[in-house]
């Protein structure tokens, strides 16, 4: 893991600034108190807390919070643990996977959580996703799942009608959390506003606001936590509120203040400001967010410049990921390695297919006739090297990159969109370059970005590979998940992660690390597998 | 802007036709003028500023967009005038180099604000009746929108950039120079020497060009040194909320947005340029105002 080195220097840091309070901590935990998160603002197109249909990272770590899933993922080492399951098994032909409840547990409506609810969240996971036309979420974790069946009060079965090596990852996600399953009787929008939505996590969802607030208040009784958290009981904390703040100053303002316990940035802080948090006797926590890496996906779609392979080759050695890296995020900042973040299993580094080369980003540019202009920018029959960059809030740093594809004479051209535009730009195929991310602690990730069968953006997934590419991609995912076997499945990930690059059609720009402003009261911060909040062990001063 | 217009209005206009004749005024105008040491100051900042506007390379030989990931986030100091950015961008390069863009906006929304004003005022005005009031009830309407909101509704509409912008921000001070124009046309116009020209046989378009037209412009005159740091305001405005230029071109507005996420830990970033800004509407402000009294 080449993330420890900085977590440790973040945690020397720290300590050395305020003299001792870290994540292990020491002293006798508190009970009660309320925990404030601050988080970047709300999904604007489509705010939702339902656990099935959601994929905004702040919605998600808030659920991991008040639902509980069947598995639960390690974040050390991937493995799957139990959780709501105590054991289960997966058929040789893996189209069967059978889980062992606990018979403990109970929805925070007093309901119990036995066989039978699984079974019909399963059925309710399949509607939902008839119902939304595939558009939730969710769906993507439940490809080829039929349904469940109930062999006894605590055991329910699974049937796939294809294999689906990543479906046991899935069970231990937000994604597929187990809710009461009465909640879906509700529409997929009414359930979005937390309406009927009940967990059996360690805090219940007291209301949902959406881009305002959302309140959770602890769960008396529970005693169903996960092994992964030294506590398993009942939550230390009475109450935990979650609000949205736009302004990344303001977040990190509020922490330092004390108007806030945890600052929670989507992009990671600047190096500023994290020395600031710092300097104030608080703490940076980080983690490598598993899953797709800040990647750039072309257009290749005839027209349009990135057609060509060979220009498309010269991106990789004319974007200079580390300096992206060190000067948005500084100097200890993990430099992206390859089309998946570290944390993700079955990572692959390409790291030497990424060297940044202007130089022969350059030849490589003159050799198919793209020559420099007067102006430093390469033309070829008149027509200028231009690609056609839209503006989104999820691509931070656009000037840095302008810059350096400037240095080798790509006029990289930042277009700022209108609220309409952004909502059609990727339908309508008006752009040559887009950046976007996916986090889940699997490979599969990649699938809904850029497998036009599942993708969440058909248009982008059948925009960025010519078609004959984007059947070997499908090919070789297929491979991977159609196995149950580690290493096979970590041998065709492999074989993908080097297509993608060797053929240039992801352009890795960063890593991407969840950070988060711990105040010096709160103590036990720890990551979920999915770099998420988990609130087990967390008290306060 | 409308307290503004009120001001003026009641202004009693320059008396260009007073013994001695306009030459003269204008002589001892400037000389009372050259003794006014903060009018001096605020004069000699804008004119730096227009003259930067269109040869910024005069001011600074550093490349506005070469980032340089060596010297992120510096102080102001001997290398960097006003610091650097957070790529190690110079920002006194990236504040000179924005002038073109701002004072371009600025002086295209002045001149829609100053033709579609001025032709609207005159017309009403002269005409009076039935076309007075039709126009004059239409500028009443875009005087009851405020004005940043009237031009971000424009803005988002003709889509973003410099031009969109400073069109949006003209559109938005036509009112107040349609109102002052048309308050001194109808003044003018009631005025004895209108009367005798029109004795004397001159026709009602030379009368309005040759007599009332240079007669009802003084205070148009100065509400567009006076609009001009609002334009300025409003652009800037517009641009911190992004519907500016392209990066990696920074107009002050974009310039000021840009650093407002390190307030704490890189002032430099918003207030220099933001200081830039205001010196130049103050400066603005005190020529107008000196102007206003010197008509007095």
């Amino acid at each position: 893991m080449r993330l420890r080195p900085m977590i440790a220097a973040t945690a020397v840091l720290a300590l050395a600034a305020c003299g001792g309070n870290s994540a292990g901590d020491s002293g006798e935990p508190k009970g009660g108190g309320t925990l404030r998160v601050s988080f970047w603002p709300d999904n604007p197109t489509f705010s939702c807390i339902d656990p099935f249909q959601v994929y905004w990272i702040e919605s998600r770590t808030i659920i991991r919070n008040y639902a509980d899933s069947l598995t639960d993922q390690d974040p050390q080492t991937g493995k799957i643990v139990p959780w709501l399951a105590k054991t289960w098994e997966i058929s040789p032909d893996a189209l069967t996977y059978t889980f062992h409840l606990r018979d403990d547990v109970t929805f925070a409506n007093g309901r119990k959580l036995d066989a039978q609810a699984v079974a019909d969240n399963a059925t309710g996971w399949i509607q939902t996703v008839k119902d939304t036309n595939g558009a939730a979420y969710g769906s993507s974790y439940i490809q080829g799942l039929t349904g469940a069946t109930v062999t006894d009060p605590h055991t329910v079965v699974f049937r796939l009608s294809k294999p689906n090596s990543s479906f046991l990852q899935a069970t231990s996600t937000t994604n597929l959390a187990i809710t009461d399953p009465a909640e879906f009787r509700l529409t997929p929008a009414e359930r979005c506003t937390g309406k009927g939505v009940v967990g059996s996590g360690l805090f219940q969802l007291d209301h949902y606001t959406a881009k305002v607030e959302t309140v959770l208040t602890k769960r008396p009784g529970y005693a169903w936590g996960s092994a992964l958290s030294t506590n398993t009981g009942e939550a230390k904390l009475a109450k935990v509120v979650f609000n949205y703040v736009a302004e990344d100053s303001v977040r990190t303002g509020n922490l330092i203040s004390g108007a806030t316990d945890i600052a929670w940035p989507r992009n990671p802080f600047s190096p500023q400001d994290e020395q600031l948090i710092s300097k104030s006797g608080d703490k940076v926590e980080a983690r490598s967010l598993p899953g797709v890496s800040l990647t750039l996906f072309g257009n290749v779609s005839a027209g349009h410049p990135l057609s060509d392979p060979a220009l498309r080759q010269a991106l990789f050695k004319a974007i200079d990921v580390k300096t992206y890296a060190t000067t948005l995020y500084g100097a200890t900042y993990p430099i992206v390695e390859g089309p998946f973040d570290r944390a993700t299993p079955y990572f692959k580094s390409q790291a030497a297919k990424l060297a940044y080369d202007p130089d022969g980003a350059g030849k490589a540019l003159d050799a198919v006739g793209w020559l420099v202009g007067a102006d430093g920018i390469r033309a070829k029959n008149g027509a200028k090297l231009t690609i056609d960059y839209p503006l989104t809030t999820f691509n931070p740093g656009a000037e840095l990159l302008q810059a350096q594809l400037k240095k080798v004479g790509i006029d990289l051209k930042l277009r700022q969109l209108t609220t309409a535009q952004s909502a059609t730009y990727l339908k309508e195929g008006s752009y040559d370059l887009t950046s976007t991310y996916f986090t889940r602690a699997d490979p599969g990730a990649l699938q809904f970005i850029i497998n036009p069968e599942v993708a969440n953006s058909k248009a982008l997934a059948r925009q960025a590979a010519a078609p004959a590419e984007t059947a070997q991609i499908q090919a070789l995912f297929k491979k991977a998940l159609e196995t149950t076997d580690p290493a096979s499945a970590g041998k065709a990930y492999g074989e993908l992660q080097d297509y993608l690059v060797d053929n240039a059609i992801t352009f890795p720009l960063a890593e991407r690390v969840q950070k988060a402003g711990v105040s010096g009261k709160v103590h036990g911060f720890a990551f979920t597998s999915e770099s998420f909040l988990r609130l087990n062990d967390v008290w306060k001063d | 802007m409308t307290a503004a217009v009120a001001d003026v209005v009641t202004e009693v206009p320059r008396a260009a036709d007073e013994a001695g004749g306009r030459r003269a005024n204008l002589i001892a105008n400037l000389g009372q003028l050259a003794r006014k040491p903060v009018f001096l100051l605020s004069a000699l900042y804008v004119l730096f500023v227009v003259v930067s506007a269109f040869w910024p390379q005069l001011f600074s030989a550093q490349d506005p967009y070469e980032t340089n990931p060596a010297t992120v986030a510096q102080a102001p100091g001997a290398a960097h005038l006003f610091g650097t950015d957070i790529y190690g961008r110079d920002l006194w390069s990236r504040v000179l180099h924005g002038s073109p863009l701002t004072i371009k906006a600025t002086l295209i929304a002045l001149a829609i604000a100053l033709v579609a004003g001025l032709g609207l005022g005159i017309v009403a005005g002269f005409f009076g009746g039935v076309l007075d009031a039709v126009l004059m009830r239409g500028i009443d309407v875009l005087l009851a929108i405020p004005g940043l909101l009237l031009a971000l509704s424009i803005v988002t509409a003709l889509g973003y950039g410099t031009v969109p912008v400073a069109v949006a921000v003209g559109v938005a001070i036509v009112p107040g120079f349609a109102r002052t124009t048309r308050a001194e046309v109808l003044r003018v116009k009631t005025l004895p020497y209108v009367e005798a020209a029109r004795a004397g046989g001159a026709s009602w378009t030379r009368v309005l060009l040759r007599h009332i037209l240079p007669n009802s412009w003084g205070p148009v005159a100065v509400l567009a040194v006076l609009d001009a740091g609002v334009a300025i305001i409003a652009i800037a405005s517009l641009s911190f909320l992004g519907f500016g230029a392209a990066p990696p071109a920074a107009e002050w507005g974009t310039l000021i947005a840009d650093g407002r996420n390190y307030l704490v830990t890189s002032w430099w970033l918003s207030l220099l340029p933001g200081l830039f800004v205001a010196l130049l509407v103050l400066g603005l402000n005190h020529i107008s105002k000196t102007l206003q009294e010197l008509t007095r």
